[in-house]
C-alpha cells in the first residue's frame, strides 16, 4: 500500500509542477495546493500506514499507527494554510495593480 | 623599531587628514615633507650596521594564529629600496610643493601619498608574504587614488580602473602563489622559504608557483604584455608619475623578483620566463617610446623599457647582472626622476607637453633644459664618465656577453640575448635625444602655447638639481655608494657579497664596441627620426596593449550582459524549470551512483480497494486540473483532490489529520471561490507543443524522482523510530490520550509555538495587502 | 536554569514583535521599544557567546522533554557565533530604519516583521531540530513575505510573487525531505541523524535524500543554478528590507548546510563535498558575472550575494578545518558588509534619484562621506587585506589549495578581481566624473551611522583577526568532528 500511496503522491507532485509551469497566477497558486497534499501523503506514506490503531491511547491496545508523522503534517497543513492564503491575496493584488495575471507579463527589467 | 618606520607615514595621514584643513596658511606639503626626510636620514643612520653584513629585525603580533606577523627585517636589498622610497619621497614632496596649487585638494593627495609611502616600505620590509601582499596591494590602491586624484576627468578615471585592474589581478595570482609557497615551505616567512628552498624546487607545483608569483611582478612592473597601464596612470599629478610609477611602485615587481631570487633564480624556467619578459619588453618599450608625442608618455614607454632591462637581469641571475641590476635600479631613480619632474615644470611653465607643441625650449629655460640633457644623456647611455647611466649600461651589456658561463638554457640562448640588449639600447638612446632635442632644441613654437615660457621657480627647480647631482656623482665616483648600498643590495639577492670595483673604463672591450654600435646607430636614427616615424602608423591598433585590454573589459563587460540576460529572464517558468532540471537530473544521478534505489515488499501494508479507489479518483482529478479551464470545475477538482486526502487520512487512521484537512480544505476552497470571482477566467494555454511537452516531462520526471526516493526510503528503514517513546509516555509524562496531540502542544510544542506565529504573520500580511488597496503605490 | 538562555534569542524578538503589532499607528513609540529590544538582545547574545564559549554549548530541552524526542535548542559555538551576528544586524538595520522606515511603513506593520523575522533566523542558528528548522524557516519566510511586499508597489507584487513560489516550492520539497530522511532513521532530532547516518555509512538512498536536501537549501542559500529569482527580488523593497535580505535569509541556507554536511551528511565527502566544489565554482563565477551585467547599483550589490556564498560553499566541499573556518569567517563577515553595501546602494540611489549608475558622476562633492564609505566597503568585499573579507577568503583559499582543488581555488581568485571591478565600478561611476544630474535629496545621517557601524566591524574583524579568529577555528574543529555535536546533544 506504501508504493501505492508513493506513486500517488508522485502523481499530485507531477500535477502541481505542471501547473506551477503554468503562465496564469492562478493556475500556478492551484498547483501549489497540490504539491502541499502530495507532501502531506508522502509524509503520512513514510510512517508506516494500517498497522496498529489510530494513535489515540486506549486500554489493551499496544499497536499504534506512527504519531510522529501524523503531527508533523498537523503543523504543516496549518503553514500551508497560512502560506496559500497569502499567495491568493497576493495574486489578487498583484494582478489589481499590474493589470495581468500572466506571469509571462510579469517579468520587468533592469531598469526601473 | 622598524615598525614605528612604517606606521609613521600612516600615522602622518591620519594626522593630517583630520587636522590640515585647519592649517590654511602654509602649503600642506610642507607639513608632509619631514616624514620622508626624517626616515631617509634614519633609515642611511643604519648603513653602517648593514655595511657589517649585520641585518635589523622586529616583529610584532598581528595574527598569530594564522602565523600572519608583523615581522619586518631590513637588509641591502630592502635597504636600497627604503632609500629610494624615502630619498625620492622627499624630492617629490619637495617639488609637489611648488607644482601643486594650494587651490587642489591637498589633503587628498598628501594623504594618498603617506598611504603609498607607507605601504611600499611595508612591501619592501616586509617578512611574512601575508602582509607583504596587505602591503603590496595597498600599493595598488593608492596608486590608483592618486591617479584619479583630478577624479573629474575621464583620462583620470579610466587610468585609475585600469591600473587597479591590472595590478590587483597581478597581485590576486601572487596571493595564489604565496598560499602555494606557504603550504609547500610550511612557512609564511620569505627568510624560512629560502632556507626550505629544495621543497619548492622540488614541488611538483614549482612552475604554477614561479608563474602567478611573476605574474604578480611583471604587471607591477608594466612588462609585457601588462604594460599598457602604465602610460594611462600618466594622468596622475606628475610627482606622483615621478614618484610611484618610475621611481618605486612599479619597481615593487623588481623587488619581488629580487627577494625570490635566492629562491627560484638559476632554474631555466626562471631564467627564460624573467629574461625572455624582459628582454621583450625592453625592445618594445624602447621602440614605442619614440612613437609618443606626450612627454610623458615618452618617459612612461621609457621607464617601461628600462624596468625590462632590469627584469632582464634579474632574469640572467650571475653575480654581474644582479650588480648591474641593483646598480641600474639606483640610476634609474635618479635621472628618470629628475627627467619626470623637469616634464612636470614644462607643462607647468608653457601649459602643455605635447612635444609637437613644444620646441627650442632652452633659451627661456636654461636650467631645466641642462637637467634634461644630463639625464637624457644618463638614460641613453653616453659613454662619459659623469653619466651613471652608462655604468650601468655598460654592466648590463657585459652581463648578456658572460651567459655563456652558466650552464642549461641560459648557455644554449647565450648568443642571442646581446642581440636583443644592442636593439633595445639603441631605441633607448633614440627616444632620450628625441625627447631632450624635440623639447629643448630646434624651432621655437612660442605661438603655439598658452603661456609664455619662462625658468621655473628656483622651489621647483631643487629636487631635479639635487637628483641630477646624484647622476653626475655616481657616474664620477660610483664606488662612494657601491660598497654601503649596493653590495650589500646584491648580497642579499644571490647570497654573496662582491668585491667588484666599480669603473668607467674597462679597455676596448667587447661592451665597449656595444655601446659605440648604439651610439653610432642610435645617433643616425635619432636624427633621421622624422623620416621614419610614419613606421608607426603602419602598425595596426589591434597589436596595442591598450587595445587587448579594452577589448577584454569590453567584452567581459557584454558577455556578462549577454549570459546573464540568457537566464535572467524573469520567467519564473525558466527559473522553476532550471530548478527541477537540476534537482532531478542532479539527485537521479547521486541515486544511480550511490545504487541508491531499492525496493523491498517486506514490511508493507495490504492494499486495500477503498483507499486504491479514492487515490485513483485523486490522481485523476490531480491530473484533470491541467485541462480546467471552468473556474467552477476546477474548483471541484481541486477540492476532490484536498477531500480524498482527507478521506485517506481517515483510512490511514489519522483522525486529528482527517479533520484539520477538512477544515483547511473548506477554508482554502472557499478562499479560492473568493479569490476566483476577482480574478481573470481561466485562459486555455497558449503555449505550444514543445513548450507543452517541456513541461510534462519535467513534471513527470520530479514525480517520478520524488516517488522512487520515497520507495527507497520506505525500504530502507534501518532504525526503530523515535515515536515509540511518544506511544510509552503520552499518557504517562504528557497527560493525554491523544498521542498527536500530546505530539504537538508538548514534546514538539516549539513547532505549534511558531506554526501560530506563521499563521500569525500571514494575516499581518494580508492585512496590510489589503489596506494598500485604495492607496495604490506608495513606493519611494 | 542557564539552558533557558538560549530561548531568549528567539523569545525576545517574538514577544516584541507580537507586542508591536498593537502600536502600529505610534512611529515614535515602536522606534524606540525596538532600539531597546536590539540593544537588550544583543547583549544577551553578547553573554550567551561568552557563556558558551568560556563554559560549555548549552541545550534547552523545550518543555522539558530531551533529545531526541522533545526539541532542542542547542547553543553550539557556530550557532553563538551566528546569533550574535544577526543581532548585530539587527542593531543596524534598526539604525537606518529611524529614518528610512516612514510612518507608512511602521502602520504596515514594518517592526513586527522585522523582529519576527530575527526570531525565525535565530530559531533557524539555534535548534537541533530538522522538522523544527523547517518551521523556523517557515516564520522567516513569512515574515519575509510579508516585509517584501512593504510599500505596495507593482513590481514588489509582481517579483515578490516569484520569490513566494520558489520558496514555496522549495519548503514543500524541505518537508518532503525530511520526512524521507525519517523514514529511514527514525528520527528528526539532528544529532541523532548524524548518529544513525553515520552508524549505516550513508548507505543507500541516503546520499540521494541529501542531494534533494541541498537542493532546498541551496535555493534559499542562493547557489547556481538555484538563485536566479533572487537579485530582482531582492531589490525592490526598501533598502533596509533589502539588506536584512541580502545579509540573513540566503545565510540561514548557508548555515543549514554548514550544519547538515558536517553533522549529518559527511560520509560520502568524494561524492556530495566535490559535488558541492563544482556548484560553488560554477556559483562564484556567473554570479559575480551578472555583477557586471548591469548598470543597476542595487543589482550589482545583490547579484555580488552569489560569489560570496559559492565562496562559503567552497569551504563545505573542501571540508577541513581551515576550510570550515574560513567559511564561518566569510559568513560573519558577509552578513556585515552586504548589509552595508546595500544600506550604502540605498542611500546612494536616494541621493541620485535614480539607481541608473549611467546617470550618476560627481557625487563625491556632495556626499564625501558616502563615496569613501562605499569605497572602503567595496575593498572589504573584494577581500582586500586587512579587511575581515581577506581573513575568510585566506583560509577558504589555503584550504582549497591545501586539498589540490586548484580549479576552485583559481576561480575564487579570479572572481575577487571581478567582485572588486563590479563595485570599483559604482565608486568611478558614481562619485568620480562630471556632476551629470543635481543630488535630489541629502544622506541621511542615520543610514550612514548604520553603514559606518557596519563597515567599522568589518575593519575590526580584518585588523583584529587575533581576537575573533581563534573562536571562529574552535568552532570549525567542533563541525569537523560531529561527534562532539551528537555525544553533547544525546548525552544521557
Amino acid at each position: 500500500m506504501e508504493i501505492v500511496m508513493s506513486i500517488l503522491a508522485g502523481t499530485l507532485f507531477a500535477a502541481g509542477v505542471y501547473l506551477l509551469l503554468q503562465k496564469q497566477l492562478l493556475k500556478i497558486v492551484l498547483g501549489t495546493a497540490l504539491l502541499s497534499h502530495g507532501a502531506h501523503l508522502f509524509i503520512l506514506t513514510m510512517g508506516k500506514l494500517n498497522r496498529g490503531a489510530p494513535p489515540i491511547l486506549e486500554k489493551g491496545i499496544t499497536e499504534y499507527t506512527d504519531p510522529l508523522p501524523q503531527a508533523l503534517i498537523l503543523t504543516s497543513i496549518v503553514i500551508s494554510f497560512g502560506v496559500t492564503s497569502f499567495l491568493l491575496v497576493l495574486a489578487y493584488r498583484t494582478y489589481q495593480s499590474n493589470k495581468t495575471d500572466m506571469m509571462d507579463q510579469l517579468r520587468g527589467t533592469d531598469d526601473e | 623599531m622598524l615598525h614605528f618606520y612604517i606606521l609613521l607615514p600612516f600615522l602622518a595621514a591620519l594626522l593630517i587628514g583630520l587636522s590640515a584643513k585647519k592649517v590654511n596658511r602654509i602649503h600642506t606639503g610642507w607639513l608632509v615633507l619631514p616624514v620622508p626626510a626624517v626616515l631617509f636620514i634614519i633609515f642611511c643612520s643604519k648603513l653602517p650596521v648593514l655595511a657589517k653584513g649585520k641585518i635589523v629585525q622586529s616583529t610584532a603580533d598581528w595574527i598569530p594564529s594564522l602565523d600572519i606577523q608583523l615581522s619586518f627585517y631590513l637588509d641591502g636589498l630592502s635597504m636600497l629600496f627604503s632609500l629610494l622610497i624615502t630619498g625620492i619621497g622627499s624630492l617629490v614632496v619637495l617639488y609637489s610643493i611648488f607644482y601643486l596649487s594650494r587651490k587642489e585638494q591637498l589633503v587628498h593627495f598628501y594623504v594618498y601619498l603617506l598611504l603609498f609611502m607607507g605601504s611600499m616600505l611595508g612591501v619592501v620590509l616586509s617578512d611574512n608574504v601575508f602582509v607583504l601582499y596587505t602591503f603590496w596591494e595597498f600599493t595598488s590602491i593608492s596608486s590608483f587614488l592618486l591617479i584619479g586624484f583630478w577624479f573629474y576627468r575621464e583620462r583620470s578615471t579610466y587610468g585609475a580602473q585600469k591600473s587597479m585592474l591590472v595590478t590587483v589581478f597581478g597581485g590576486l595570482s601572487m596571493l595564489g602563489a604565496l598560499i602555494l609557497l606557504s603550504i609547500t615551505a610550511e612557512t609564511n616567512s620569505i627568510r624560512m622559504m629560502i632556507a626550505n628552498r629544495s621543497d619548492i624546487l622540488e614541488s611538483d607545483l614549482f612552475i604554477p608557483i614561479l608563474l602567478l608569483l611573476l605574474l604578480g611582478a611583471f604587471t607591477k612592473s608594466a612588462q609585457f604584455p601588462f604594460h599598457s597601464w602604465l602610460p594611462d596612470a600618466m594622468e596622475a599629478p606628475t610627482p606622483v608619475s615621478a614618484y610611484l610609477h618610475s621611481a618605486t611602485m612599479v619597481k615593487a615587481g623588481l623587488y619581488l623578483v629580487a627577494r625570490f631570487s635566492l629562491i627560484f633564480s638559476g632554474t631555466d624556467e626562471f631564467f627564460i620566463i624573467v629574461s625572455g619578459i624582459g628582454l621583450i619588453t625592453l625592445c618594445i618599450g624602447s621602440f614605442l617610446a619614440s612613437r609618443q608625442t606626450d612627454l610623458k608618455g615618452i618617459l612612461a614607454y621609457s621607464t617601461i623599457s628600462q624596468l625590462g632591462m632590469i627584469m632582464a637581469m634579474l632574469g640572467f641571475g650571475t653575480g654581474v647582472a644582479i650588480l648591474a641590476a641593483i646598480f641600474h635600479i639606483f640610476n634609474h631613480a635618479t635621472f628618470k626622476g629628475s627627467l619626470f619632474m623637469i616634464a612636470g615644470i614644462v607643462d607647468h611653465e608653457t601649459g602643455t607637453r605635447d612635444i609637437r607643441r613644444l620646441g627650442g625650449l632652452y633659451t627661456f629655460m636654461p636650467i631645466s633644459a641642462t637637467l634634461a640633457f644630463i639625464g637624457a644623456f644618463s638614460m641613453a647611455g653616453v659613454p662619459l664618465p659623469v653619466f651613471n647611466g652608462f655604468l650601468s649600461k655598460e654592466m648590463f651589456f657585459d652581463s648578456s656577453l658572460k651567459l655563456e658561463q652558466s650552464g642549461g638554457l641560459a648557455g644554449t640562448f647565450a648568443e642571442w640575448i646581446p642581440i636583443f640588449a644592442v636593439l633595445g639600447s639603441i631605441f633607448t638612446f633614440v627616444y632620450s635625444m628625441y625627447l631632450v632635442f624635440g623639447t629643448f632644441l630646434g624651432k621655437q613654437k612660442t605661438d603655439q602655447l598658452e603661456k609664455k615660457p619662462h625658468e621655473a621657480p628656483i622651489g621647483m627647480l631643487l629636487s631635479p638639481i639635487i637628483l641630477i647631482i646624484f647622476v653626475i656623482a655616481v657616474g664620477l665616483l660610483p664606488n662612494l655608494i657601491n660598497e654601503p648600498l649596493l653590495a650589500p643590495a646584491v648580497a642579499a639577492v644571490t647570497g654573496d657579497l662582491p668585491h667588484t670595483h666599480l669603473a668607467f673604463w674597462h679597455g676596448l672591450n667587447t661592451p665597449f664596441y656595444m655601446s659605440l654600435i648604439v651610439i653610432g646607430v642610435g645617433a643616425l636614427l635619432a636624427y633621421t627620426l622624422k623620416r621614419w616615424q610614419p613606421v608607426y602608423n603602419k602598425i595596426p591598433g589591434k597589436f596595442s596593449s591598450d587595445h587587448w585590454y579594452q577589448t577584454m573589459v569590453n567584452g567581459l563587460l557584454k558577455s556578462s550582459k549577454s549570459i546573464t540576460e540568457f537566464y535572467m529572464t524573469g520567467s519564473l517558468r525558466l527559473y522553476l524549470s532550471i530548478i527541477l532540471v537540476f534537482l532531478v537530473v542532479s539527485t537521479s544521478i547521486f541515486m544511480y551512483y550511490t545504487d541508491g534505489f531499492t525496493i523491498s515488499f517486506d514490511d508493507l501494508a495490504p492494499v486495500t480497494w477503498p483507499e486504491v479507489l479514492v487515490g485513483f479518483v485523486m490522481a485523476v482529478a490531480a491530473i484533470a486540473t491541467i485541462w480546467m479551464n471552468q473556474r467552477i470545475a476546477a474548483i471541484i477538482v481541486i477540492g476532490v483532490v484536498g477531500y480524498g486526502l482527507s478521506l485517506l487520512f481517515v483510512f490511514f487512521r489519522a483522525p486529528d489529520l482527517a479533520l484539520t484537512q477538512l477544515i483547511v480544505e473548506t477554508i482554502t476552497v472557499a478562499l479560492f471561490l473568493l479569490c476566483f470571482a476577482h480574478l481573470p477566467k481561466l485562459k486555455k494555454s497558449d503555449k505550444s507543443k514543445s513548450e507543452k511537452l517541456i513541461d510534462l516531462t519535467i513534471a513527470v520526471s520530479t514525480g517520478a524522482l520524488l516517488t522512487i526516493v520515497a520507495i527507497a526510503s520506505h525500504s530502507s528503514k534501518s532504525f526503530k523510530s523515535i515515536s515509540k517513546y511518544f506511544v510509552d509516555n503520552s499518557y504517562k509524562l504528557g497527560g493525554g490520550d491523544n498521542i498527536v496531540n500530546v505530539i504537538l502542544v508538548d514534546f514538539r510544542g516549539l513547532d505549534t509555538l511558531f506554526e501560530i506565529a506563521v499563521l500569525g504573520l500571514a494575516a499581518l500580511g494580508i492585512f496590510a495587502m489589503i489596506k494598500y488597496r485604495d492607496k495604490g503605490d506608495m513606493n519611494q | 536554569m542557564m539552558s533557558n538562555l538560549v530561548f531568549l534569542p528567539i523569545f525576545i524578538p517574538l514577544f516584541v514583535g507580537a507586542l508591536l503589532v498593537f502600536f502600529n499607528k505610534k512611529h515614535q513609540l515602536t522606534m524606540k521599544i525596538s532600539y531597546l529590544t536590539v540593544i537588550l538582545n544583543l547583549g544577551v547574545s553578547i553573554y550567551l557567546s561568552y557563556y558558551v564559549f568560556k563554559n560549555n554549548p548549552l541545550i534547552l530541552e523545550t518543555g522539558g522533554w530531551k533529545a531526541p524526542y522533545g526539541i532542542i535548542l542547542v547553543a553550539d559555538k557556530l550557532s553563538v557565533i551566528m546569533i550574535l551576528s544577526v543581532n548585530v544586524i539587527a542593531l543596524a538595520a534598526v539604525i537606518f530604519a529611524s529614518s528610512s522606515v516612514t510612518s507608512k511603513m511602521v502602520q504596515h506593520y514594518f517592526y513586527p516583521l522585522f523582529f519576527l523575522l530575527i526570531a525565525g533566523v535565530s530559531g533557524a542558528f539555534l535548534t537541533g531540530d530538522l522538522f523544527n528548522l523547517f518551521v523556523f524557516f517557515e516564520v522567516l519566510l513569512m515574515a519575509s513575505y510579508g516585509l517584501i511586499i512593504i510599500g505596495g508597489s507593482k513590481q514588489q507584487f509582481r517579483e515578490s510573487v516569484k520569490y513566494i513560489l520558489l520558496n514555496l516550492f522549495s519548503s514543500i520539497l524541505f518537508v518532503t525531505t525530511v520526512a524521507f530522511l525519517y523514514s529511514v532513521t527514525g528520527t528528526v532530532n539532528m544529532a541523532q541523524l548524524g548518529e544513525r547516518v553515520a552508524e549505516v555509512e550513508q548507505q543507500g538512498v541516503l546520499t540521494g535524500i541529501a542531494i534533494l536536501l541541498f537542493v532546498v537549501f541551496a535555493t534559499k542559500g542562493a547557489l547556481f543554478p538555484l538563485y536566479f529569482w533572487l537579485p530582482k527580488s531582492y531589490i525592490v523593497p526598501s533598502p533596509v528590507v533589502s539588506a536584512l535580505f541580502g545579509a540573513l535569509l540566503t545565510k540561514v541556507g548557508v548555515y543549514s548546510m554548514l550544519r547538515v554536511y558536517t553533522l549529518i551528511f559527511s560520509h560520502k565527502l568524494e561524492l556530495t563535498h566535490s559535488f558541492f566544489i563544482w556548484v560553488a565554482s560554477i556559483t562564484m563565477l556567473i554570479g559575480v558575472i551578472g555583477a557586471l551585467s548591469t548598470s543597476n547599483v542595487k543589482l550589482i550589490i545583490a547579484y555580488n550575494i552569489m560569489p560570496a556564498i559559492g565562496f562559503m560553499l567552497l569551504g563545505i566541499g573542501t571540508f577541513s578545518a581551515e576550510s570550515l573556518a574560513g567559511t564561518i569567517y566569510y559568513l560573519v563577515h558577509d552578513m556585515a558588509i552586504k548589509a552595508a553595501l546595500f544600506f550604502l546602494a540605498g542611500l546612494l540611489v536616494w541621493h541620485a534619484g535614480t539607481s541608473n549608475l549611467n546617470k550618476m558622476g560627481g557625487y563625491i562633492k556632495t556626499s564625501p562621506l558616502l563615496g569613501w564609505m562605499f569605497f572602503i566597503a567595496a575593498l572589504v568585499l573584494a577581500g582586500i587585506p586587512p579587511f575581515s573579507g581577506f581573513i575568510g577568503k585566506y583560509l577558504l583559499l589555503r584550504g582549497a589549495f591545501d586539498e589540490e582543488h586548484y580549479f576552485a581555488a583559481g576561480i575564487g581568485l579570479l572572481s575577487s578581481l571581478l567582485i572588486l571591478f563590479s563595485v570599483i565600478r559604482i565608486f568611478i561611476g558614481a562619485f568620480w566624473g562630471e556632476v551629470k544630474e543635481e543630488p535630489k535629496e541629502k544622506v541621511r545621517r542615520s543610514g550612514l551611522a548604520a553603514s559606518g557601524f557596519l563597515i567599522a566591524i568589518s575593519i575590526v574583524l580584518g585588523v583584529g583577526a587575533e581576537w575573533f579568529y581563534p573562536y571562529i577555528q574552535s568552532a570549525a574543529d567542533s563541525l569537523i568532528d560531529p561527534q562532539i555535536y551528537i555525544d553533547f546533544v544525546l548525552k544521557e
